[in-house]
């Protein structure tokens, strides 16, 4: 099936979205539904994007020549261990989606999936951290998550942005006040962030000492959840409870 | 609250990172201006950022990777940084450890159809 050839990266085949808008954007959906009989110049379009994922997000690659393309054709056909319908299904909705898109919209989309941090810096700064070369996976795996992170903070921020009222150049207040909010959903690794202990608030009803005299006067507040009996400053000996 | 975050932040990168011209107190060279730029303008923001907020998310990047590469070179194999190891600091955050699964599974599907594709060269 035709789709099983572009199964697996469907994902990136749109990462050029204004070299997919002069192609029959509207024809390449029903295509993918298996229908093996594709006018050539549709096939010719569908090869280029499978050599422009090798050139992994390339953006001049427009033009990639078709015998090539081609001959990467059969070379993936062989790859069966796909999940045909569900890729087609996700390249159906990621066109429909392209095509309802604005212009501004599209050069914003094309810049965000084609921007990323370049592996060579990461691993060099990785590098001067831990005194120890790391393999290519590693710094792909941390500028990957590094750009992962920058997008929830610019989009806590634009948030920040728009309740405060104000317009879009983001400000460094708005990047501190999102930086602030997301701190709690541990999205950064903190080790100060004690979740152990017991946070500043009223003492909840109900709640005895650990040394479970309900006369205990130890105040809620300097406990933590390892105390123990030892604690308990009660001073008053009554029969436990 | 926020200075608290940044000003440790601050210190701990000079002592890391050496940098490439370091002048007085402070002054590192910005790794990441750049791309940084072309990334917040793909995830919303104007597409001429002010240089302070490209500092403020840029002083981010770097604090991150660095408490990761300290934490995980403390984790698993001593002393080394590896995959399975950042895999397992993320893994309580849903979206990065998507990514970083997707992003190595494409790697890998990648390195298998670029090596067919020198094959079938190499053949022909």
């Amino acid at each position: 099936m035709e789709t099983g050839r572009q199964a697996g990266v469907s994902a990136e085949m749109f990462a050029l979205p204004r070299g997919l808008k002069g192609s029959n954007m509207d024809g390449i959906p029903e295509d993918l539904d298996g229908n093996l009989e594709e006018p050539r110049d549709q096939e010719g379009k569908l090869r280029s994007q499978d050599v422009m994922d090798l050139t992994e997000g390339d953006n001049e690659a427009s033009a990639s020549a078709p015998p090539a393309a081609k001959r990467l054709k059969t070379d993936t056909k062989g790859k069966k261990e796909r999940k045909p319908t569900v890729d087609a299904e996700e390249a159906q909705r990621m066109s429909t989606l392209l095509s309802a898109m604005s212009e501004e919209q599209l050069a914003r989309y094309e810049v965000c999936r084609g921007s990323a941090f370049p592996k060579a810096r990461v691993a060099r700064l990785m590098r001067s951290i831990s005194c120890s070369s790391e393999s290519e996976n590693t710094a792909i795996a941390m500028a990957g998550i590094a750009k992962v992170l920058v997008g929830e903070v610019v989009e806590e921020a634009l948030d920040v942005c728009e309740m405060w009222g104000e317009t879009p150049p983001l400000q460094p207040k708005h990047l501190r006040e999102a930086v602030c909010r997301l701190k709690p959903k541990g999205l950064f690794p903190n080790s100060n962030y004690k979740k152990n202990q017991v946070l500043l608030g009223r003492r909840p009803e109900g709640q005895v000492c650990l040394c479970r005299n309900k006369y205990c006067i130890q105040s809620w507040y300097d406990r933590t959840m390892f105390a123990g009996v030892s604690a308990c400053q009660s001073t008053l000996d009554l029969p436990q409870s | 609250m926020a200075d608290e975050e940044e000003d440790p932040a601050f210190e701990e990168e000079n002592e890391e990172i050496g940098g490439g011209a370091e002048g007085g107190q402070g002054k590192r060279k910005r790794l990441f201006s750049k791309e940084l730029r072309c990334m917040m303008y793909g995830f919303g923001d104007d597409q001429n950022p002010y240089t302070e907020s490209v500092d403020i998310l840029e002083d981010l990047v770097i604090e991150f990777i660095t408490e990761m590469t300290h934490k995980a070179m403390s984790i698993g194999r001593q002393g080394r940084v590896q995959v399975e190891d950042i895999v397992f600091l993320i893994r309580k955050d849903p979206r990065k450890f998507a990514r970083v699964k997707d992003l190595l599974t494409m790697n890998e599907e990648l390195k298998r159809a670029r090596k067919a594709f020198d094959e079938a060269n190499y053949g022909s």
